[in-house]
């Protein structure tokens, strides 16, 4: 401990959350305060927030007020405080890092314990443990009382560490110039954020957050999203359409969906966090296709249409961003999909011969619907000689032989099937419905155990006896039918399912602006 | 409570506010005469792997309570947590197979 007893603590300028202002008179309220300074580049004082995290609690409880100052954004203060369990109050300052220079920094972190008229009672510069310890036992005595017994930091290897250079240490001119994310480029400044998926992404800017909004109220609250519980408000839900690329206009979509996938029966919480390449499909239906320019025709599982492309890549930021399911992270996709980018379809209710999935499900026609599927990517199915609907239905049927896993048989997830126009024709001219074709589908795709104890399997499978014929679903109705695509190329899909989620299909209504 | 959720002139996607992790518990330094909660996830296997936790708790002196959860994808029910830290001095997770 530096002895530096009767010097006057300087006034703090930093900024922080609840209170977005610090103050040494706020910090030492409740008897002394405890300043850490540190900054998020180096590692000994990752190691400090690390090891003094947990005691902040105990600490506040007794009468010392800890905050860690940091020499960065409040938003990397924020998560990184987050990330290594400091439970005090965090601080940020901005070039030319006023805090720091008051304090005369020159090493991060230095630990500074302010007493009673601010009087600075004994300062650690870098990671000291005992020099620590005994700073701690030195709040001890003047908080008196039960305060004796403050918690110390560990006495693990190692016990002492050199800090960093202070940016405080720097030449003014040189610490602003230095801190600018990516000499000002705005677009490499998302990436140092990390607000993004890896693509580039539109600056959430508060005009443009505002435009996506239209008006609505930003602090509404749409839940909690898993897996890291982040609040999905309004707000936030609108900076996520504003990286992903939204227009205004979609944001009622994008608010539908996120509110189907927020639904605990969805179980968003596993999909995010799986193992398994678990995609959300988001179907639009309804009026609202046309209204915003969905695409639901020509490449409508493919790249080129804003609407489509944005509209999957909002919910996804929001899952991943808000609600911290970073890939490598809490993602933790042994390969992930291309359709985890986003995922967004329209249903070409136009030319389908069936009722449209929203009506299904049970909403009007006209009314304009999200539907929310959690799966896995499409697979190709094509067929350009079958001349009877039978010959088509097997040949799709066939073609979900494999989903999720070559010998899983029975799935009781849904199997989303996109069919084509020319396919969806045969199926139209030969008055076949929804209802006939997925059973002639689930009839087709049949095996005797014997033939699925290959590798991984179901229970079921392994009860059976072995001619017992094993189905591939569940039951018919685990056949999704959508009807999209191009009006030329017999080329549907077969879009297979999460499983163990216990995830249901979720629709929400789209609510005009 | 909402968090602030402009930074400069950008509005963050991230909830940014601190939310500590909970402190751990302290560890006991014997076992022997403690009552340990198994936890089967419900995940393939996890139950063949707790049969094994299980018999060398039992031979190091330590009670054992199974418990299940409905299913491993989801957050276990907060009923159940309750029901396991009334009844069980410390916890054994098992994962997946």
């Amino acid at each position: 401990m530096r002895p530096t007893q009767n010097l006057r603590a300087p006034a703090l300028s930093a900024t922080g959350v609840d209170p977005a202002s610090a103050s040494l008179d706020d910090l030492t309220a409740r008897g002394a305060a405890l300043l850490v300074f540190v900054s998020e580049e180096c590692p000994t004082s990752m190691m400090a927030l690390r090891n003094l995290g947990p005691l902040c609690r105990g600490w506040e409880a007794a009468g010392l007020t800890a905050a860690a100052v940091f020499e960065d954004p409040l938003d990397v203060a924020l998560r990184v405080a987050r990330r290594l369990g400091w439970s005090g109050r965090v601080l940020s300052q901005a070039p030319p890092y006023p805090a720091s220079r008051a304090y005369g920094l020159v090493t991060v972190p230095t630990t500074v314990l302010v007493g009673t008229g601010h009087a600075i009672e004994g300062t650690v510069v870098g990671w000291d443990q005992p020099r620590l310890a005994a700073l701690i036992g030195r709040a001890g005595e003047l908080l008196g009382g039960s305060a004796a017994g403050l918690g110390r930091p560990p006495a693990t290897e190692p016990l002492l560490k050199p800090g960093c250079s202070s940016k405080a240490a720097l030449d003014p001119e040189i610490a602003v110039a230095i801190s600018r994310p990516a000499a000002d480029d705005e677009m490499e400044e998302m990436f140092e954020r990390g607000w993004t998926d890896g693509l580039p992404v539109v600056p959430p800017t508060v005009d443009r957050v505002a435009a996506m909004l239209g008006g609505a109220a930003g602090s509404e609250s749409l839940g909690l999203v898993p897996p890291s519980m982040g609040e999905a408000t309004l707000e936030r839900v609108a900076a996520c359409a504003v990286l992903a690329g939204c227009r205004p206009e979609y944001f009622p979509v994008v608010v539908a969906a996120a509110r189907a996938v927020l639904d605990p029966a969805f179980n968003l919480h596993g999909q995010a966090v799986t193992t398994q390449p678990a995609g959300q499909l988001i179907v639009v239906n309804g009026p609202v296709r046309r209204a915003i320019g969905l695409n639901s025709g020509m490449g409508a599982l493919g790249p080129g249409f804003r609407a489509n492309l944005t509209i999957g890549r909002a919910v996804r930021l929001l899952a991943t961003l808000s609600g911290g399911a970073v890939p490598g992270g809490l993602d933790r996709a042994t390969l992930g999909q291309m359709g985890k980018i986003g995922f967004c379809v329209a249903e070409d209710e136009e030319t389908s011969p069936w009722e449209p999935l929203h009506v299904e499900r049970g909403f009007d026609r006209g009314l304009s619907v999200v539907t929310v599927i959690g799966c896995d990517a499409p697979q190709n199915v094509s067929d350009h000689r079958s001349r009877t609907p039978e010959d088509l239905a097997y040949v799709l049927a066939w073609a979900a032989a494999s989903a999720w896993s070559t010998n899983w048989w029975p799935l009781a997830e849904p199997s989303v099937y996109v069919i084509c126009p020319e396919h969806a024709a045969m199926f139209r001219e030969a008055g076949w419905g929804k209802q006939r074709l997925r059973e002639f589908m689930f009839d087709a795709v049949r095996r005797p155990a014997s033939e699925l104890r290959r590798g991984e399997t179901t229970p079921a499978v392994h009860a059976a006896a072995p001619d017992t014929v094993i189905s591939k679903w569940a039951s018919p109705e685990a056949i999704v039918l959508l009807v999209a695509g191009g009006e030329a190329g017999r080329y549907s899909a077969v879009l297979g399912p999460c499983t163990g989620m216990g995830s249901r299909i979720v629709s929400r209504e789209v609510e005009s602006a | 409570m909402t968090a602030p959720n402009t930074i400069g002139q950008y509005v963050s996607p991230f909830d940014d506010r601190v939310r500590p992790p909970e402190p751990l518990a302290p560890r006991p330094r014997e076992i022997a005469g403690r009552t340990v909660g198994l936890l089967d996830i419900s995940k393939n296997r996890g139950a063949a792997f707790l049969d094994q936790i299980e018999s060398h708790l039992n031979a190091a002196g330590a009670r054992t309570i199974r418990w299940t959860k409905e299913i491993f994808s989801k957050p276990a029910a907060l009923a159940l947590i309750d029901e396991i830290a009334g009844r069980a001095d410390l916890v054994v997770e098992a994962l997946a197979d």
